[in-house]
């Protein structure tokens, strides 16, 4: 793990879960694979403290364990799953633009407590729902569960895995740590739960105190007694599901931006790519370069209900597709009507690249970012012909050169002519390694990110007095409301925080706000990157 | 008293009035004039005064004699070539003779020797003399330096009054040499802000082929283009069109697909047409150029406690601020 990681993934602990948790973490993440007392000895806390803190990484998936030889369990921190935390508001949103609020807050909830069983999770979402709803109106658990199994079905949801039921008590002793096994099949299983109920509003308790019976307030402790009836299945959010739809939102936006501009039918080929990544949403694993092979038939029957192309539109458009310089869909074969496959990982490499390019646009210029996709066009070219190519001036496009190699964008290869390697008589070739450059660049991004999140802390610390202050009048004006106070004397309370002070809270919300919105923006960088090295990686 | 023949002097017989005359002549048929017309102008004058009368002319270099099917020609010379020719000795206006006849591509020092069979101490001493009365300039060939031996000796020569042609029309001419360097920069950049306009502006508005927006414009047609909307003096070749469009592709705006293409379409090469259209970027701007540090020139030396740190970085306040 780089520097930089570490840095970032600890900053984050910190946020989310504190400090101890932090320290425990970022140790585990240094060192790889530790037993619980050297992780004790080593961090200099209290092993009771450690124990807490390493429950509560376990429960958000973010150490795993495992037993070795001579019975040791040993902790193992995931740094890169450290990092998804980064990208929590994204899945949220992504759930509301399929499923609405309800999904929202399902997949909200799942992440913020790791793992959760289905009956909690509705029950929790639904009086959240509730209140937020108009007086009188309760939200039902069955409106939830549906949503619960709707993620199910599409995977966006998976269960944890589970101890399996020995049939044989073993009289045995107990392994040191269980181990937990899941089935394929069993993944997206949803248990046949009759939860029947309504959202609870969360009445404030001075209202209710004098209005409840006696004997109602008793029965709710008694529900709580009952036991939950899918104990023991807990339910996590589906990562990988979630990376896959970006990956697909980030490949029909392409092919928007690339086939789209000037067609009279608004986004035509967009939207058959993107039937066609539907179709083997379920079908083609992640990690595959290419997604099953579909038939145009196929596609023409998926088209969205209402999007009225005919067959033969939607033929010349996948020709059209299949011919195209990006290379994403390719034609595989003939039969029904001509076989088409989405080609996964060509797709990725062209996103990087183009992330490439954007950066080197950004911050050396657009002429720089000429030489650079010449370089990247040609694979191997000399000063002399990159000057030609280009049509730059020979000053400027070495010195252009030399500024992004020493970016590490480009790099140098050296073809000595002798065995001696003198520099007179050797070739000197330029050259672009997408992976090692997006490597490169996958590191300035975490980088950022933790200076995004530092910034943010420290303002958030530099104006500490005023929040203080100002979350007091805010205590202040809460209570004062619920005794029933007098406008006059709430107008006296408010004005306790002065106008600049006010301006300066403003521009806080706006600074911390913006840097949040940063954050994630480089976070979709990120995606990109990783997506690419990931799929790379695989290939080879 | 013997008998004296007395030839009548016919009258002009003044030597500078017969040549006058022939210069005149000579204005009047720009092509040339042979013997026969001055003889028919001037019958008066005997053939060894109109041979002195010639010679001297062709000597003070206002004459040139040049040789066709019928006999021999004479034409007036260029008065601006000629007063500059003034001077120099018949070697040189040799060799001036032979870069002038290899037109717009130049001509090598070396064949400029085997032409006139002179030594190339004498050939070097020449072309500085006439570099230095700047009829002549020196052009390092692009097509020629290739990036083995990259040669200063071999430096190509070139007639200073024609235009460059395009084989020149390169970054490292147009940028080392001061003559007609802005001219052929200012050339190559027009094209280019035309070519980009003019294939986006094709793009844009063209026909459809099939059912997207592949421009049926190849290079061909895109040349026709150009040379109707723009003033040039030079006329570019295809090449040059295809050159202008490898740095549109370059910069990110256009892309180039081959098809297959009947022989005898317009702008078919070897059975095979290049076509191109203006696209846009596929992703925008990414994520990490939009915050600061993604831009930040001194991202490498930024650590919490230093100098620069993300607590107290101007480019972050700046950023805030907007």
């Amino acid at each position: 793990m780089t520097q930089a990681e570490i840095k970032l993934c600890s900053l984050l602990l910190q946020e989310h879960f504190g400090e101890i948790v932090e320290k425990i973490g970022v140790h585990l993440i240094r060192t790889g694979s530790q037993p619980l007392r050297v992780i004790a000895h080593d961090t200099g806390t209290s092993l009771d403290q450690v124990k807490k803190a390493l429950c509560v990484l376990i429960q958000h998936n973010l150490v795993i364990y495992q037993v070795h030889k001579r019975g040791v369990v040993e902790y193992e921190a995931q740094c890169s799953r450290v990092l998804r935390m980064l990208r929590y508001p994204r899945y949220i949103y992504t759930a509301k633009t399929l499923y609405s609020d309800t999904g929202e807050l399902i997949v909200e909830e799942l992440l913020l407590n790791g793992k959760m069983t289905m009956s909690a999770v509705v029950k929790k979402v639904a009086d959240r729902l509730t209140e937020t709803m108009e007086d009188g109106k309760t939200m039902d658990y069955a409106e939830v569960s549906n949503t619960f199994m709707r993620l199910a079905d599409t995977h966006f949801v998976q269960r944890c895995p589970w101890v399996p039921a020995t049939e044989n008590s073993d009289p045995g002793p107990l392994p040191p740590a269980p181990i937990l096994v899941i089935s394929e099949k069993d993944m997206y299983l949803v248990p046949k739960l009759s939860l029947i109920g309504k959202g609870k509003r969360r009445r404030s308790s001075d209202e209710d105190a004098t209005g409840e019976p006696k004997a109602k307030r008793s029965k709710h402790s008694t529900d709580n007694k009952e036991p939950i009836p899918d104990d023991g299945i807990y339910w996590q959010a589906n990562l990988d599901r979630f990376h896959q739809h970006f990956r697909d939102q980030a490949i029909v936006s392409a092919v928007a931006n690339r086939m789209d501009q000037f067609t009279f039918q608004t986004q035509t080929s967009s939207e058959i790519v993107r039937t066609m990544l539907r179709m083997s949403e379920i079908t083609t694993p992640s990690a595959a370069p290419f997604t099953q092979p579909l038939s145009s038939n196929e596609i023409f029957r998926s088209l969205p209900v209402g999007y009225n192309i005919s067959k033969q539109v939607l033929d010349q458009y996948l020709t059209l597709l299949a011919d195209d310089p990006l290379e994403f869909v390719g034609k595989s074969g003939d039969s029904g009507g001509g076989m088409y496959v989405i080609n996964l990982h060509k797709a990725l490499g062209s996103l990087a690249t183009a992330t490439l390019e954007s950066v080197v646009q950004e911050r050396f210029g657009s002429r720089c970012a000429r030489i650079f996709r010449l370089v990247l066009q040609k694979k191997h070219l000399e000063q002399k012909q990159v000057e030609d190519f280009a049509m730059i001036p020979a000053k400027e496009a070495k010195d252009m050169l030399y500024k992004m190699l020493s970016g590490n964008f480009i790099s140098l290869q050296e073809i000595p002519k002798t065995p001696d390697h003198a520099p007179s008589r050797t070739f000197y070739l330029y050259t672009v390694n997408i992976l090692s450059a997006a490597r490169m660049l996958l590191h300035r991004c975490y980088k950022s990110i933790a200076n995004l999140i530092e910034r943010r802390q420290f303002e958030t610390k530099e104006n500490k007095r005023l929040l203080e202050k100002s979350q007091r009048v805010e205590a202040i004006i809460a209570s004062m409301q619920a005794t029933g106070a007098e406008e006059a004397q709430l107008q006296e309370i408010e004005e306790m925080i002065t106008a600049p002070e006010r301006q300066q809270l403003e521009t806080l919300k706006r600074n911390v706000n913006k840097l949040d919105a940063s954050e994630i923006q480089v976070d979709e960088t990120i995606f990109l990157l990783e997506s690419y090295i990931e799929s790379t990686m695989k290939r080879q | 008293m013997a008998d004296v023949k007395v030839k009548v002097q016919p009258p002009d017989a003044d030597p500078v009035e017969i040549e006058n005359r022939i210069i005149e002549l000579c204005h009047q048929f720009p092509h040339g004039i042979t013997d026969q017309v001055i003889q028919n102008e001037m019958p008066h004058i005997e053939a060894q005064q109109r041979a002195v009368a010639i010679n001297r002319l062709l000597s003070m270099g206002q004459l040139d004699l040049l040789r066709s099917n019928t006999g021999l020609l004479y034409r007036i010379k260029d008065s601006q070539n000629a007063g500059k020719m003034k001077g120099s000795d018949n070697q040189e206006k040799l060799v001036y003779q032979i870069i002038e006849d290899a037109g717009n591509k130049g001509i090598w020092s070396r064949d400029i020797r085997y032409k006139s069979n002179l030594p190339l101490t004498e050939i070097n001493k020449i072309l500085k003399n006439l570099e230095s009365k700047k009829l002549i300039k020196a052009v390092k060939s692009v097509a020629v330096s290739s990036f083995l031996f990259p040669s200063p000796k071999c430096a190509l020569y070139m007639f200073c009054s024609e235009y460059v042609s395009r084989s020149y029309c390169s970054s490292s001419y147009a940028s080392s040499y001061a003559f007609e360097h802005l001219y052929v920069k200012t050339q190559c950049r027009v094209l280019f802000i035309i070519g980009e306009e003019t294939v986006i502006f094709l793009a844009q508005n063209c026909y459809f082929r099939r059912l997207l927006n592949f421009t049926e414009e190849g290079g061909k047609a895109l040349w026709t283009f150009y040379c109707l909307k723009t003033l040039q003096k030079v006329e570019l070749s295809m090449e040059d069109i295809e050159t202008i469009l490898n740095t549109l592709i370059y910069d990110g705006k256009v892309e180039m697909t081959i098809i297959a293409a009947k022989e005898g379409t317009v702008g078919s090469v070897d059975g095979h047409m290049k076509l191109y259209r203006a696209v846009n970027p596929i992703i925008p701007p990414t994520g990490l150029v939009r915050a600061p540090c993604g831009l930040c020139p001194v991202f490498d030396d930024c650590h919490e406690g230093g100098e620069i740190s993300p607590s107290n970085c101007i480019y972050m306040t700046e950023w805030l601020e907007f």
